[in-house]
């Protein structure tokens, strides 16, 4: 059994990061905004989704600070480690994924589970066919995931200050493209273009991009 | 034969502090090898290389004949025990689940005795455990894993005298049935003497002293008796420490004796006694320090 | 059981050497294995293996491939003859030198000798 192979069966042990957490916190949030449309009544396209997405960046994080350490005095290489890990993520996207595109049409052939609730259907986003949903949810978490593990790799190498400056060079990048969007007033432009195949292929070259860096900083972690 | 761990010039540098200062070792497997030194002399630095955990920023380091860093056909079959090792989110039979799918000879049936014999509650959070017993799970996963190069880091930091007794035995007993090359840093020597061949002091990065452990033990000795008789003997040889009372001396002198110095001090009515090989390490490092301060003064 | 003293190999030698001379192993009788060795005294394999090297080095012991390790022939006898030379300057030089300090001449050294071997039923013809 190949070293990334074993790094996915370590995961697993005790999968509180890739599969206990997303799901638990979809499933709250579900069930929250559900009562809450059956009390206030009336359409709720709810943006909760975003929680399962959320918690990715969250694991990708951890992964790479909790639970790296003892992978590494277990004898796995740190190549395999981020292979291993980020293969897992990558199959279970594709498994959440489809969960979503499932429980979407599930939702709209409910009408909204009968109270108009669209928790799977986001404004904007994962509007069109399931395939597309099952399509954008896959990239978007495997992407989500990755990024994450770019925060807890550059604590790990560069403590607190890497995290800062990581955080820091981003927020200007952000800024800078709110500003562009914002003047094209193109927020609907952006919500479509996330739904589309292309943005699909573009946002998995991003995972694959950050993938690379990821892959890149593992190298000098030292526990 | 391939030595099991070979370094060669191996250093490493944070900053301006030199944690590892051109170390050069060799060790032949199957043996029990003493690392000792104090607090801060770079044990844990030195483990963590071998195991290619932590990198040398000079020198080369050889683990079964190849340099472990990244490489698959190595790393499995060497087990670091450390004091502060992080766990992720598990319970005890999680940790113990993980090292046996890493590890190619793991025994289940070795860790189940012994996690009874350290008397570790396998459902608690590994987070929860106290010291004593974080430091016992780390023995059962060094001892259970019978990886071919085990290094133990301070393995005995928050174990009991009982749980020391039982670790001690254990690791003895299952050494004897399948020999490997045991690397162990302490700095409580006493209680593992018996159990070294060899003996490495090592002393702000440096190895001070790289011995058998009967010839380290030999290194120093003792001279005890009135006062002019031991100045008579000491006289032209390095004295590491000099106690008085009343006409007594006691002085601790470097270098092994002659043959005609047992004679000698039976003559003068001393006693000659070699050093536990815990004052062994304590007096190296004097040793170590008193050249230092000479070599800067010259 | 073990002292700071002397090397751990050598002590182990010499106990097994006490047990010959003292007939507890008698010649043809199995030596305790190295293992079994190791894990009575708690020390390294290798240190017990060195220990009874000394014996087979010195004809003491000798090894049978593949069963252990057996008490040589004659070896009670060889060992007691090494101790009677050793006998001197192991017991008979610091006894004599200790004499001396306490101011007892020849005579009054032998005669303690003998009141000694008659109390305890020994050194007799």
């Amino acid at each position: 059994m190949s070293t990334t192979i074993k790094v996915a069966r370590y995961h697993l042990i005790f999968p509180i990061l890739l599969v206990a957490a997303p799901w638990a916190l979809l499933a709250f949030t579900f069930a929250v905004n559900l009562i809450v449309t059956v009390i206030q009544g009336g359409p709720n396209p709810t943006k909760a989704l975003a929680a399962i997405f959320a918690v990715m960046v969250f694991a990708g994080g951890l992964t790479m600070t909790r639970s790296l350490p003892f992978a590494l005095t277990l004898g796995a290489t740190r190549r395999s480690y981020y292979l291993g890990t980020v293969g897992l993520v990558i199959a279970l996207a594709a498994f959440y994924g489809l969960a979503i595109a499932g429980l979407q049409a599930l939702e709209r052939a409910t009408g909204g589970w009968g109270v108009s609730m669209y928790y799977f259907q986001p404004h904007y986003f994962l509007t069109g066919a399931w395939y597309l949903t099952w399509l954008s949810s896959f990239v978007g978490l495997v992407l989500l995931f990755v990024y994450g593990t770019w925060f807890g790799l550059l604590y790990q190498r560069w403590d607190t200050i890497g995290l800062f400056v990581f955080v820091f060079g981003q927020v200007i990048l952000a800024l800078t493209g709110v500003f562009i969007i914002s003047g094209d007033h193109a927020w609907h432009s952006v919500g479509h273009f996330f739904t589309t195949l292309t943005a699909a292929g573009l946002t998995g070259a991003l995972a694959a991009l950050l993938c690379a860096g990821g892959f890149a900083l593992i190298r000098g972690v030292t526990v | 034969m391939t030595p099991a761990i070979s370094l060669t010039g191996l250093s490493r540098r944070y900053g301006d502090q030199l944690a590892i200062d051109d170390v050069t070792l060799q060790i032949d497997g199957p043996s029990i090898t003493g690392l000792i030194g104090r607090n801060g002399a770079g044990k844990t630095t030195l483990l963590r290389i071998i195991a290619a955990q932590e990198f040398a920023t000079a020198g080369t380091v050889r683990v079964l004949g190849s340099s472990p860093v990244e490489n698959e056909a190595i790393l499995p079959n060497v087990a670091l025990v450390r004091e502060d090792q992080a766990f992720p989110q598990f319970r005890v039979r999680h940790a113990l689940e993980a090292a046996s799918l890493f590890y190619p000879h793991w025994s289940a049936e070795l860790a189940e005795e012994l996690v009874a014999s350290f008397e570790l509650p396998p459902n608690r959070w590994v987070e929860r455990l106290s010291r004593g017993m974080r430091s016992a799970l780390g023995a059962v996963i060094g001892l259970a894993a019978r990886a071919e190069v085990t290094l133990f880091d301070e393995p005995y930091a928050g174990l009991d005298a009982v749980a020391r007794r039982v670790f001690y035995d254990r690791l003895l007993a299952d050494y004897a049935e399948h020999p490997r090359t045991v690397l162990v840093s302490t700095h409580l020597i006493d209680e593992v003497s018996a159990l070294l061949e060899r003996v490495v002091i090592l002393d702000r990065g440096r190895i001070v002293l790289d011995a058998g452990a009967d010839e380290a033990r030999s290194a120093f000795t003792r001279v005890s008796g009135a006062v002019e008789a031991v100045e008579e003997f000491v006289a032209g040889r390095a004295v590491l420490e000099r106690r008085r009372i009343a006409s007594q001396e006691s002085a601790v002198v470097a270098g092994g004796l002659h043959d005609g110095d047992r004679p000698w001090a039976r003559e003068l009515r001393l006693t000659l006694e070699p050093l536990s090989l815990q004052q062994v390490m304590v007096q190296a490092s004097a040793r170590a320090a008193q050249q230092s301060k000479e070599r800067e003064q010259a | 059981m073990l002292d700071d003293a002397t090397p751990i190999f050598t002590q182990i030698a010499d106990r097994l050497a006490d047990e010959i001379a003292d007939g507890g192993l008698a010649e043809g009788d199995r030596v305790p294995s190295t293992n079994e060795l190791a894990a009575y005294y708690r020390i390294n394999p290798a240190t017990a293996a060195k220990g009874v090297n000394v014996l087979i080095d010195d004809g003491l012991l000798e090894k049978r491939r593949g069963i252990g390790m057996f008490v040589a022939a004659g070896a009670r006898e060889r060992l007691l003859e090494d101790r009677r030379r050793s006998f001197a300057e192991r017991y008979v030089e610091p006894m004599v030198a200790e004499a001396n300090r306490l101011g007892l001449d020849g005579d009054a050294l032998i005669d303690l000798v003998r009141e000694v071997g008659h109390a305890q039923g020994a050194l007799e013809r």
